[in-house]
């Protein structure tokens, strides 16, 4: 149940205002950690800016959304909705020149694929992936831990995609609407493009999915107001009823500001990022490498240390302690 | 012994020392190398009745008259299945009566008298009693478990016991060995007189027999007491403190920041169900049903809608 759950405790916040400071703290957290030998101005030309951290985002949420569109063998719809939410969160905490989204991305599909009951191996999974594979299986497999780590393992994730069914069902029964089957078309388009914004972090699901059910019925000219208000808040206050009112009306507009970052914007921060992502997580670079072989080695011996990947601590202990919405 | 026969080869004991006479269900002797040669193909018919029978069941005969050894085939074969005890019948008369019927089926049996009539009987009696039949079954088979369980026991215990004599007999053949050395030394070394020697020597051994005797009993005493586990087991059955009794409290049930979805009979009576796919053949018997998937479905789309930032 969702008012019971680590996702509304943790993971649903107040507005998108929070969600920008969060997100600009890891950002100065990294230019602060890695860029002390470049002076004040350079910096702004070196690392990405919040901001351009964003767009980069929005670019791989629609390359996430494509992979698990294309994916074979076809994934349910709760995996997607499952892997968009790990990767949004892991983002809160984390920065992009810290961990390379593409990396990361892979490794929150195949996360949610094993949290959402969709059984793939590493190798099946792989086959979707272009390029050298067995790099693919150990950068998600190596990455895997970690991810578990920052979302401080609150694996369980409430999609709107049950609630939708239960709404269909309750208007079905309810409701003397003709057809409710019709609405579907417009719900799916919405859920898609829910999952490019923040919505899922800022409103429970069930609003999401009341948001989307609301916005289909307008677009087949169809009106649930009354539906809405007689039956669903029938007994509650008329103050629960404006904060519906409002969520429903600021996910529809969060929607509505969906647009797909210029091609060449993203190409210029793709190249930025390159130069400014730190090469410790990089699996090409040097550092990268032989600290592998280091690890390798040490396997050997006893030691006390983090497995694969120096972890980030400072997020973790941002994780531990989230602002409570 | 020496007009003992085989009825087929006409060998006799006095002719061949080592004749075995073998017999079947059907009570007709032969002899082992008849048996080898008839049966060779592992069934065959009896050359005397030509009743069918099977290698494996012939056996060495242990009486004179073969008719004896059929009796006995028939009764265990009867007595199977006629297995009440005294304690099953109300009344001395009752199960005198019964004996007695066990009797006439075996003479029947045996004497190829009414046999049809007979066998009917005894199907007869199995269907009426198959129930106390396999009671009785099951009771020899644990009486025969316990009687088993016994004899170990006891062959455990007679194993001890005769490790302990062995060793007891060891000890005292070395005490004896050792008791003569220290005389001879005391005799060729001491300077009393040679009879005082040997008379408190003869004394300390008497004392020291005294010694040795009471541990005997404790040996024999080992092997009486015999103790069967299993009764053992039954008597000391541990004694279980009651605690306070369990109390049902209702789950709390927490805050849905939501509507109330409706409960199951709501769901059931106000046509939700309508709107579901109906479970099928195959997942009703895994024991699923509708009701349950399409109440998730309510409750996760009420809870929360009242959530608020």
């Amino acid at each position: 149940m969702f008012s019971t759950s680590s996702q509304r405790k943790f993971w649903t916040f107040v507005d998108e205002t929070e969600l920008a400071r969060l997100r600009e703290k890891h950002n100065l957290n990294y230019i602060a950690k890695h860029g002390t030998h470049i002076d004040e101005y350079q910096r702004y030309n070196f690392f990405l800016s919040p901001d351009e951290e964003r767009l980069l985002l929005k670019q791989y949420e629609l390359h996430l959304k494509d992979f698990c569109k294309r994916f074979s063998p076809p994934m349910p719809k709760g995996v997607v909705g499952t892997a968009f939410h790990y990767f949004k969160r892991f983002y809160l905490y984390n920065s992009t020149m810290d961990y390379h989204p593409k990396e990361i991305l892979a490794t929150c599909v195949y996360l949610a694929c094993k949290v959402e009951e969709f059984n793939v191996s590493i190798g099946q999974f792989v086959a979707n992936i272009k390029g050298d594979r067995d790099k693919a299986s150990d950068i998600i497999l190596n990455n895997e831990l970690l991810l578990m780590q920052q979302l401080n393992y609150h694996l369980t994730i409430h999609n709107p995609f049950r609630p939708v069914e239960g709404f269909l069902i309750d208007i079905k029964t309810r409701c003397s609407l003709a057809n409710p089957e019709r609405l579907r078309g417009g719900i799916d388009e919405f859920l898609d493009k829910v999952f490019l914004t923040d919505a899922c972090l800022l409103y429970a699901p069930s609003q999401i999915a009341l948001a989307a059910v609301l916005h289909a019925a307008s677009k087949e000219q169809e009106n649930l107001d009354s539906y809405v208000t007689d039956m669903l808040f029938r007994d509650a206050g008329q103050d629960k009823l404006a904060i519906l009112i409002e969520a429903v009306r600021k996910i529809r507009s969060l929607v509505k500001m969906v647009e797909s970052p210029a091609r060449e914007k993203v190409r210029l921060i793709e190249k930025k990022l390159d130069r400014c992502r730190n090469q410790e997580n990089n699996p090409d670079s040097e550092i990268y490498k032989r600290r592998m072989r280091e690890l390798l080695d040490e396997d050997d011996l006893p030691h006390t240390g983090s497995g694969r990947m120096s972890l980030d601590t400072s997020g973790v202990s941002q994780v531990l302690s989230p602002s409570a919405s | 012994m020496d007009d003992q026969a085989c009825p087929r080869c006409k060998t006799t004991k006095y002719r061949n020392p080592s004749l075995k006479l073998m017999v079947n269900v059907c009570g007709h002797a032969l002899c082992e190398s008849c048996v080898d040669l008839l049966f060779l193909k592992g069934s065959g018919s009896c050359p005397d009745c030509n009743v069918p029978l099977r290698r494996s069941n012939f056996r060495v005969q242990l009486f004179e008259d073969p008719m004896v050894e059929k009796e006995i085939d028939i009764r265990k074969r009867v007595l199977k299945d006629y297995n009440k005890k005294e304690e099953d019948f109300a009344s001395l008369r009752e199960y005198n009566d019964y004996l007695e019927e066990i009797e006439t089926i075996v003479y029947n049996l045996t004497n190829n008298i009414d046999i049809v009539g007979t066998n009917k009987r005894i199907e007869q009696y199995k269907k009426d009693n198959k129930e106390i039949i396999m009671k009785n079954k099951a009771k020899i088979g644990r009486e025969e478990v316990e009687l088993e369980e016994i004899l170990e026991i006891e062959k455990q215990m007679e194993e001890l016991r005769r490790a302990e004599i062995n060793r007891l007999e060891q000890e005292a053949k070395k005490q004896k060995i050792r008791e003569k050395e220290a005389l001879i030394d005391e005799l060729m070394f001491a300077e009393g007189d040679a009879k005082d020697i040997l008379n408190t020597f003869a004394q300390n051994k008497a004392s020291k027999q005294e010694d040795v005797l009471p541990a005997l009993p404790k040996v024999t005493q080992f092997s009486t007491g015999v103790k069967f586990t299993r009764v053992s087991a039954q008597q000391a059955l541990p004694l279980i403190e009651e605690g306070p009794l369990y109390k049902y409290e209702p789950p709390a049930v927490y805050d849905r920041c939501g509507p109330e979805p409706p409960s199951i009979e709501d769901i059931v009576g106000c046509g939700y169900l309508k709107h579901v796919r109906a479970e099928n053949e195959t997942e009703k018997a895994g024991g699923y049903n509708s009701t349950l998937p399409c109440l998730r479905a309510l409750q996760d789309a009420l809870a929360g809608l009242y959530h608020a930032s």
